[in-house]
């Protein structure tokens, strides 16, 4: 899964073994491959654990070597002739270790996000496997919590629309432009910072497109049965139409900020400032972000979004103005 | 490893000398004359990295005298290191943290939920359909995350430099940290300050340097229940401060903003937590919302739409 698999050193490989005789035990025969990636590790690296294992095993009696079954062994013809992996003795290790307490903090945050899927929610699923993952720990997890979002009428219908597998149609309010009706079949809900996205092919545009969820309103199922429902969704910075190029400043100190909206390449930095690019459907959005920053974010490209952000900040002092105080 | 197994075999437990002389590992370089005491060391890096991995090791001593560990013998007990045989999970269970386990873009964070899933799927359970049509993530983007991290697995007190909007420099704190919280999708750490002695909830986000863990440990016990605690905390805050907004209707600002808040005389009533956190999100929202009250999320919006505007001046 990882792109880059590194060399394993003698603790991590160490770590791996405990877990690969429960899994090999429970799997019977396994391909080299399947059991490399469910390990995250090469071919070669699941080969060559596996040969090792082969050498581990009770200690001798009386300062004798170990006799064969006091050490584990594998079926070497299958692992030679066809790349299958079969354990045929063990000395130990066969049930699977308990979670140390970061691998339960991991995903017992990761539930607690789940928990605020509309399928999921509240429900008896959630509780109990919370209550296992705590006593399946070798020690106290450190506690990671993500609190829970607003219970929402939308996600509820989208959420029905993806189980049925039909089209949902929606008023779709994008910043700075005219309301539209979008029909669109679900693909996947993304959600981010909290934020939650509808992608999904769009009739309107016949393309796939990303939806705020907090800009539908008015969702109804459609009996038009979903046929874009298995497409791949575009990466998370791609997919918009008529991109534009626009370029900002920030310090650096705050260009984690930047992270949600591009990837990493397109920030430079440079004595302590950031320069990047972002890519919006209309240079102009970027007022919106610019006022977020409150002037540590300078707008330097192009000039319609740099005179966008000024008119923007202006206009929202104007609201403030009185007429008996002076700026 | 051969040492785990011969420990996991043995009941009473075995000597360090036993140990050295017979598992394999250790036997070949005693054969071949190594110093007893360079193998003893190897002995004791070997079983601290074993309990690194969340091995248990029991120490055994002689019962007349348990400080001396000379005849001291070590076992491993199966019953702690084993996931109980009583804990099993349903297709469905297994189904759901699958998607659980996916939620992290950290590297860490998602090499432990899937080390801990591996674990779990070695019991041989069969999967329910995976559920389908959802992504969700929780993205880091906070550097001081995997610090404070390991400050609480190991209760440790933790110092770091803690930047409050509007003072010129940063603070160096001293802190119990006990959970770690996300709230409207940003980071805090809930501990308690031995600066000022007081429980405080710290953003991830204004801590601008690095976090020290220091050697300075407290009684894990302290952790039990820190998380409820500190959601509870900030609920009581957002209760308990809103401020009155009036929004232009079907901007995206009413979009955004009418579905967290409450109809009130003139225009809204929004809860919050941070006055910054807000002032950041109404700013952007530019003439699309004008703050009634209080006055100091008035003026901090006033302030950023200034400094935004101040900025971009010589645009025509």
């Amino acid at each position: 899964m990882s792109a880059a698999r590194k060399p394993l050193v003698a603790t991590e490989r160490a770590a791996l073994i405990l877990q690969l005789v429960p899994y090999l035990v429970g799997k019977g025969e396994v391909s080299l491959t399947e059991a490399a990636d469910e390990f995250d590790v090469t071919i070669d690296q699941m080969r060559e654990m596996v040969e090792k294992l082969t050498v581990i095993g009770l200690p001798g009696e009386g300062g004798y070597w170990q006799l064969p079954h006091d050490l584990f062994d594998i079926d070497w013809d299958l692992l030679d002739a066809k790349d299958i992996v079969s354990i045929t003795n063990t000395v130990g290790l066969e049930r699977a270790p308990r979670l140390t307490a970061r691998e339960a903090a991991a995903l017992l945050a990761g539930l607690q996000l789940a928990r605020s899927l509309p399928g999921v929610r509240d429900s008896d699923l959630v509780t109990g496997l919370l209550a296992k993952l705590a006593r399946g720990a070798s020690a106290a997890p450190a506690q990671v919590i993500v609190a829970p979002g607003p219970v929402d009428s939308v996600r509820d219908v989208v959420d029905e629309a993806l189980r049925r597998a039909v089209a949902v149609s929606f008023a779709y309010n994008a910043p700075d432009a005219p309301a539209t009706t979008r029909t669109v079949d679900p693909v996947t809900v993304h959600i981010a910072n909290g934020q939650w996205y509808l992608q999904g092919w769009c009739h309107m545009r016949e393309a796939m497109r990303t939806f705020h969820l907090d800009r539908v309103s008015e969702p109804t199922l459609t009996d038009i049965p979903s046929t874009h429902g298995g497409d791949q969704v575009p990466e998370a910075f791609a997919g918009l139409e008529d991109e534009g190029e626009v370029t900002v400043r920030v310090p650096e100190r705050l260009a984690p900020l930047l992270s949600g909206f591009l990837p990493a390449e397109a920030m430079e930095p440079a004595n302590g400032v950031v320069t990047a690019r972002l890519h919006l459907a209309d240079p102009r959005g970027i007022k919106r972000l610019a006022a977020r920053f409150g002037g540590a974010m300078e707008v330097r490209e192009p000039g319609v979004a740099r005179s966008a952000t000024r008119e923007w900040a202006e206009a929202g002092l104007a609201l403030y103005h009185q007429p008996d105080t002076q700026d | 490893m051969n040492l785990v197994v011969a420990l996991m075999a043995t009941q009473h437990g075995l000597t360090k000398d036993h140990i050295l002389r017979s598992v394999s590992g250790y036997r070949e370089q005693w054969e071949s004359g190594a110093s007893k005491d360079a193998l003893e060391k190897m002995f004791e890096r070997d079983k601290e990295s074993l309990r690194g991995l969340g091995v248990p090791i029991d120490t055994i001593g002689d019962p007349a005298d348990p400080d001396d560990l000379r005849e001291a013998r070590y076992r491993v007990p199966t019953a702690e290191y084993a996931l109980p045989e009583d804990i099993t999970f349903t297709p469905a269970e297994i189904a759901l943290l699958n998607l659980a386990g996916s939620v992290w873009s950290s590297e860490s964070m998602s090499a432990d939920a899937r080390s801990g899933l591996r674990k779990i799927r070695a019991l041989g359970i069969p999967v329910d359909e995976p559920i389908i049509g959802y992504s969700p993530r929780i993205s880091l983007r906070d550097p001081a995350f995997p610090a404070i991290k390991r400050a609480i697995e190991q209760s440790r007190v933790a110092v770091f430099p803690y930047l409050r909007p509007g003072e010129d420099a940063p603070r160096s704190r001293r802190v119990r940290p006990l959970a770690l919280v996300e709230y409207e999708a940003r980071w805090h750490v809930f501990g308690y300050d031995l600066t000022i002695d007081a429980e405080r909830t710290f953003l991830l986000s204004r801590i601008v340097g690095d976090v020290e863990v220091t050697r300075q440990s407290f009684d894990p016990s302290l952790r039990e229940g820190a998380g409820e605690k500190a959601l509870a905390g900030l609920d009581r805050v957002a209760a308990t401060h809103t401020a009155l907004l009036e929004v232009h209707p079907g901007t995206e600002a009413a979009l955004r903003l009418q579905r967290r808040a409450t109809p009130a005389e003139q225009g809204i009533r929004l809860p919050y937590v941070d006055v910054h956190v807000l002032a950041d999100e109404l700013a952007s929202y530019g003439p699309e919302v004008r703050v009634v009250e209080p006055p100091e999320v008035r003026d901090e919006v006033i302030r950023r739409l200034r400094a935004t505007l101040a900025r971009h001046e010589d645009a025509s």
